[in-house]
């Protein structure tokens, strides 16, 4: 045995994320090194400047030519989705960083047990938990590495790199600790049992395939026989994994609970965030390495696409929680790309779908943020004035923020001239091209369903007396206020003049998932 | 994975040993969840999870069965001991381990095992692996993971990074004002 030969990793391919989590160890180091009262003011240039620098190398790597084969030893594809995926997690991680920023979110002491003289002691002093920017960048991280997995290993890994930090952000709430706590455990609890079908599936599908990469398990399914039983449990477990990360029903349950709980920044990021990184691992899973299954994997694609829009759209109906009400419209929409996903064919067909759920990943994540970023602005004495009646009348007391809102609500609900529209649009006619017309019309009428509460939530904004003791709007943080605007000329932008954007995720899902 | 397959019925030594310590462990599992005191649940854990270090071993898989031996042997078994230390636990025979719902965690286990035991019957009857030594070894696992899998391998150094740094933030106590 002569020394072992040194693998070849891509540096200049995989510079944005070894920046992304370069930027988190040097937040690690600067909470080791730096005095307190400094670290925040740190954190936040190093934070932004990796997210940035991390954006620009993706530009510079998409200038270099789009990589036609998979980085790092075959781990790691960085083909045209992945660097659009890339991209839009960036923007989306930027923008969120900016709602972090903002103090009264987060804990003073995540030790301290709620109710306890500790946390007013914590409080009183100001405590402050800047190890946040460092594990939202690890989060980060991970769901850039998890969009561009290219086989089941790094995914899982790169699944757990994304979940971890985000189980511990959930729980770090400053106000109604006590539900913050319940949704981190809870979180934990089913993300950990999510994680553990994953594996499950992986292992039976490296017995049936004997390999973790996609590309091999794509091509073992056309040269191994006779061991079905493996292949599709093992598919089925991979695909409980991955749908519970996008928060399809059935496995939507923990989506209500988390999304109201966790501090809104993380919300925010978590909306957003991974909802682009999990149908980046989607797609990679389903058409790369299970493509040619796609006979048995389309019907009961079918029915949860079907599920998840309905019970997305009908339950948000009932709910009284703005951020619940979010949260299941967050569930209606994942549904509503799923109709991409199965929407699969022949080559351009496959473009087609692919760019369709692209451009719709921009459109509804950045809309989200922007939603988001005004719930954190609606307070009441104890803290974000989540329930729905406290929000009647806010378009007497604050037209332009309850008119922004109302703009956002437009989008979710895909009226024409909002991001939404486009967004919906082209998802659904790719699948129609694809033959899933009975599935758009589900879609559709969902959409329908879902418009109702929305405009729902905007007759009480601008219809409704405000009460007398109405909640107060906060004055908004330069950054809080920079993502509202950012958010709502996005919207507009992408509802108007859609064409830079969906042509550059053309040219993103041209090439397709390289093998 | 396939080749010729031998007959059954003349097994090997190989194949004796791994059917005796699969007998153990699958005994030992059983007792773990029916013994009345918790220490020796702990204690019967040990030996189900040797006897599958052992079986490990006999499939050619040496780093693997010590990885088992230093993890669930050394740091999970005394991780669980010394739970029982810490939180007073009964350490002598104690009536009161049996949950009311022994009943249906018994038959959701024995299907469990069901499904299990046919997947993998099914999936791998015919598949034969042939256990050439070396294979599994520490040198051959080791360059496989420094160059086919560097990516992943480094990628869980930052998931631990990260654990570590949640767990500071959940557990610190000392925080004090800017």
């Amino acid at each position: 045995m002569n020394g072992i030969q040194p693998p070849t990793i891509e540096y200049g391919q995989l510079s944005p994320l070894l920046l992304v989590f370069g930027a988190a160890i040097v937040g690690v180091l600067i909470e080791a090194l730096a005095p307190r009262y400094l670290r925040k003011s740190l954190q936040m240039p190093v934070t932004l400047l990796g997210l940035v620098g991390a954006f620009a190398l993706v530009l510079t790597v998409v200038m270099q030519g789009v990589p036609t084969k998979a980085a790092a030893e075959g781990a790691i594809a960085v083909d045209g989705p992945a660097l659009f995926i890339w991209g839009v997690i960036l923007v989306l991680a930027v923008i969120s960083v900016l709602l972090i920023n903002d103090d009264n979110e987060f804990v003073a002491s995540a030790a301290a047990v709620p109710g306890t003289p500790e946390e007013e002691d914590a409080i009183a002093a100001g405590g402050a938990h800047t190890e946040i920017y460092p594990l939202a960048l690890f989060a980060i991280g991970g769901m850039m590495l998890f969009a561009s997995a290219n086989d089941l290993l790094i995914m899982f890994v790169a699944l757990e790199v994304m979940s971890l930090p985000l189980y511990l952000l959930c729980g770090l709430a400053r106000r109604r600790r006590l539900l913050s706590q319940e949704a981190s455990v809870k979180y934990f609890l089913l993300g950990a049992f999510s994680s553990a079908f994953f594996l499950y599936g992986m292992a039976l599908v490296y017995g049936f395939a004997g390999t973790v990469s996609l590309a091999g398990i794509s091509d073992a399914l056309g040269a191994v026989g006779g061991q079905n039983t493996l292949l599709l449990i093992g598919a089925g477990m991979l695909g409980v994994g991955l749908l519970f990360k996008i928060g399809a029903a059935p496995f939507q349950a923990w989506k209500p609970d988390v999304y109201q709980g966790a501090p809104t920044p993380i919300t925010a990021l978590m909306a957003s965030g991974t909802l682009v990184a999990a149908f980046g691992a989607v797609l990679r899973v389903f058409w790369v390495a299970l493509g040619n299954l796609d006979w048995d994997w389309r019907p009961v694609m079918w029915g949860v696409a079907i599920l998840t829009m309905v019970a997305g759209a009908v339950l948000a109906i009932t709910q009284t929680d703005i951020k619940r009400m979010l949260a299941y419209s967050s569930i209606a929409h994942a549904g509503f790309l799923l109709t991409g996903v199965i929407a699969t064919g022949a080559e351009a067909q496959n473009a087609l779908s692919l760019k369709g759920i692209l451009f719709y990943l921009v459109a509804y994540g950045i809309t989200t943020v922007g939603a988001f970023a005004v719930v954190t602005m609606v307070r009441d004495a104890g803290g974000e004035a989540g329930h729905l009646s406290r929000w009647a009348g806010l378009g007497k007391r604050s037209p332009a923020l309850a008119g922004v809102f109302a703009f956002f609500l437009l989008a979710f609900a895909g009226i024409p001239l909002t991001s939404g529209f486009f967004g919906k649009y082209a998802v659904f006619a790719a699948a129609v091209a694809g033959g899933a017309v009975p599935l758009v019309i589900v879609g559709v009428v969902s959409s329908a369903v879902a418009a109702f509460f929305y405009v729902r939530v905007i007759v009480l904004m601008f219809f409704s007396e405000p009460a007398p003791d109405g909640p107060t709007i906060a004055v908004p943080s330069v950054g809080t206020a920079g993502v509202v605007a950012i958010a709502a000329a996005a919207t507009v932008v992408l509802g108007i003049y859609p064409e830079p954007v969906l042509r550059l995720a053309e040219d993103a899902a041209s090439t397709l998932f390289i093998r | 994975m396939t080749g010729a397959v031998p007959s059954y019925l003349s097994p090997t030594g190989q194949e004796i040993v791994f059917l005796l310590l699969g007998a153990v462990t699958v005994g030992s599992a059983l007792l773990v969840v029916t013994t009345r005191q918790l220490v020796h649940a702990a204690l019967w854990l040990v030996l189900c999870f040797g006897a599958l270090a052992g079986c490990y071993l006999v499939l050619t898989a040496e780093f693997v069965a010590w990885v088992q031996v230093l993890i669930y042997v050394g740091a999970v078994v005394a991780l669980l001991l010394f739970g029982i230390m810490l939180t007073r636990a009964p350490i002598g025979r104690s009536a009161d381990l049996d949950s009311g719902n022994r009943v249906v965690a018994a038959i959701v286990a024995l299907a469990t095992a069901a499904v299990l035991v046919t997947v993998v019957i099914d999936g791998f009857r015919t598949a034969y692996a042939d256990l050439t030594p070396g294979r599994g070894a520490a040198s051959e696992v080791g360059s496989s993971l420094f160059r086919n899998w560097v990516l992943p391998f480094e990628a869980l150094s930052v998931l631990l990074l990260a654990a570590l740094i949640g767990a500071i933030v959940l557990s610190r106590t000392d925080i004090r004002g800017r």
